[in-house]
């Protein structure tokens, strides 16, 4: 019995991880100060509000939204969005007879400059497994109910190229500015499990928190 | 491989549960994980391609039952003892001095 | 190649890792084209999901030239060639009760498909 008790018990994950990460600093093969500034950036650094950026410029310039749809990786790259898990980006427009949706069933491809790290769901087997035989179904899991004549798109991420969702912009936003355009754009509107929201959906959200 | 990970059409898996404000990770180990898992490839010994496939070669049980970092780990080990960077033993044996030193692990 | 360094970190998330050849490959499908994809169950990697296999769809978007991940994964090569969004109904997927007025856009290589 461990007298030593430091008032936790490490699993077995936890232990492995720890064995690893001791291995490889001593012998010299990982910087743990590396280890940390990767945490952080995608902890902290990267994440939505890179696409909402995106989204809220293609929104307010019509040709931006035109290199955009172009070429992707380029468009995305003036903001400084660049690289890993973001080298070979495609943008799908929603239209009014068109919705989009972005999976990767197989692991958990994802457009991390433009989104950060992927949410938990999107990488679990619930929604790989449904969205490609029920999009209409998950998508209404998800609060949006789209009607029979919307043709859904799913996009099955098996490749290195990375979808981004470009909403619909709400309406009521004439004028707006780029700023706040982009807090209507969710994460969830980007993927495309959600739309954008309303101005009266943004003060409400906001409100609440 | 016709492995668990192919998951598009499968049934039965229950809702798709979201988490309020969720945190880019919810333990640290997965943030240790995520962080070397990017720092040894950057070594080149592997491609993305490997990786993927190293984490497709979890029996789909433990796959189905396990979290996505744990697929993570699993692929990590794998690749660290197949090109050389560490041996199974030496990771035991670490792990073994490991829970000593800090207390009875759960399982 | 040397360890990660911490200074070095940013530099090497923002320049990311093309999967890219950077050599030209004639397709050998265009945008339009009706394909049918392979019916294949390899033991080692594959990015062509078993839901789609065997399965008739129309070529909807050429992407150009990219490493083949089925054989990069096992150290056969790079094989570069196109990779293509291909367009599949709910109905040719998923039977008469796929969902309705639904597409699936899987991304595929020449190497997994044939002309139908």
């Amino acid at each position: 019995m461990a007298e030593h008790d430091h008032g936790s018990h490490l699993t077995e994950v936890e232990l492995r991880v720890r064995a690893l990460e001791s291995l490889l600093v001593e012998k010299d093969l990982v910087d743990p100060k590396a280890l940390d500034i990767l945490i952080d950036t995608y902890e902290h650094k990267i994440g939505p509000r890179n696409g909402a950026q995106v989204v809220a410029r293609a929104w307010t310039d019509p040709e931006y939204r035109q290199r955009l749809l172009d070429d992707a990786t380029a468009a995305i790259a003036e903001f400084g969005f660049t690289g890993r898990q973001g080298e070979h980006m495609v943008v799908v427009e929603n239209s009014p007879m068109v919705h989009n949706v972005v999976v990767c069933t197989l692991c958990s491809c994802y457009p991390w400059t433009v989104l950060g790290l992927p949410p938990v769901w999107y990488k679990s087997a619930p929604y790989r497994s449904r969205v490609v035989i029920d999009p209409r179904g998950v998508l209404e899991e998800f609060g949006l109910a789209l009607p029979e004549e919307v043709e859904i798109r799913v996009w099955d991420s098996t490749a290195e190229l990375r979808y981004l969702v470009l909403p619909r912009r709400p309406a009521d936003t004439d004028g707006w500015s780029e700023s706040d355009l982009a807090r209507l754009v969710t994460r969830d509107s980007m993927i495309g499990v959600g739309l954008a929201l309303t101005p009266d959906e943004l003060t409400r959200q906001e409100a609440a928190s | 491989m016709n492995g668990a990970h192919d998951l598009g059409g499968m049934h039965g898996f229950g809702p798709i549960e979201r988490e309020a404000r969720e945190p880019v990770f919810h333990q640290e180990w997965e943030r240790r994980c995520f962080a070397i898992t990017l720092a040894m490839g950057a070594y080149g010994a592997w491609n993305l391609d490997m990786t993927r496939f190293a984490r497709e070669t979890m029996p789909p049980g433990e796959y189905l039952t396990t979290s996505y970092y744990e697929h993570w780990l699993h692929g990590l080990q794998r690749q660290l003892i197949e090109h050389g960077f560490v041996t199974l033993e030496e990771i035991e044996e670490r792990v073994d001095a490991l829970r000593r030193e800090m207390g009875h692990a759960q399982t | 190649m040397p360890k990660l360094e911490a200074d070095r970190v940013l530099h090497v998330l923002l320049k990311g890792s093309s999967a890219r050849p950077g050599v030209p490959a004639v397709p050998r499908f265009a945008p339009g084209d009706r394909v049918r994809t392979l019916n294949i169950h390899p033991y080692g990697h594959t990015r062509l999901p078993r839901y789609a296999r065997g399965k008739l769809g129309v070529v909807y978007w050429d992407h150009g030239v990219f490493v083949f991940p089925d054989t990069h994964a096992h150290r056969e090569g790079a094989k570069p060639q196109h990779c293509y969004s291909v367009r599949f109904t709910a109905e040719e997927l998923w039977g008469p009760d796929g969902s309705p007025n639904s597409m699936v856009y899987i991304n595929l290589w020449d190497d997994h498909l044939e002309p139908a």
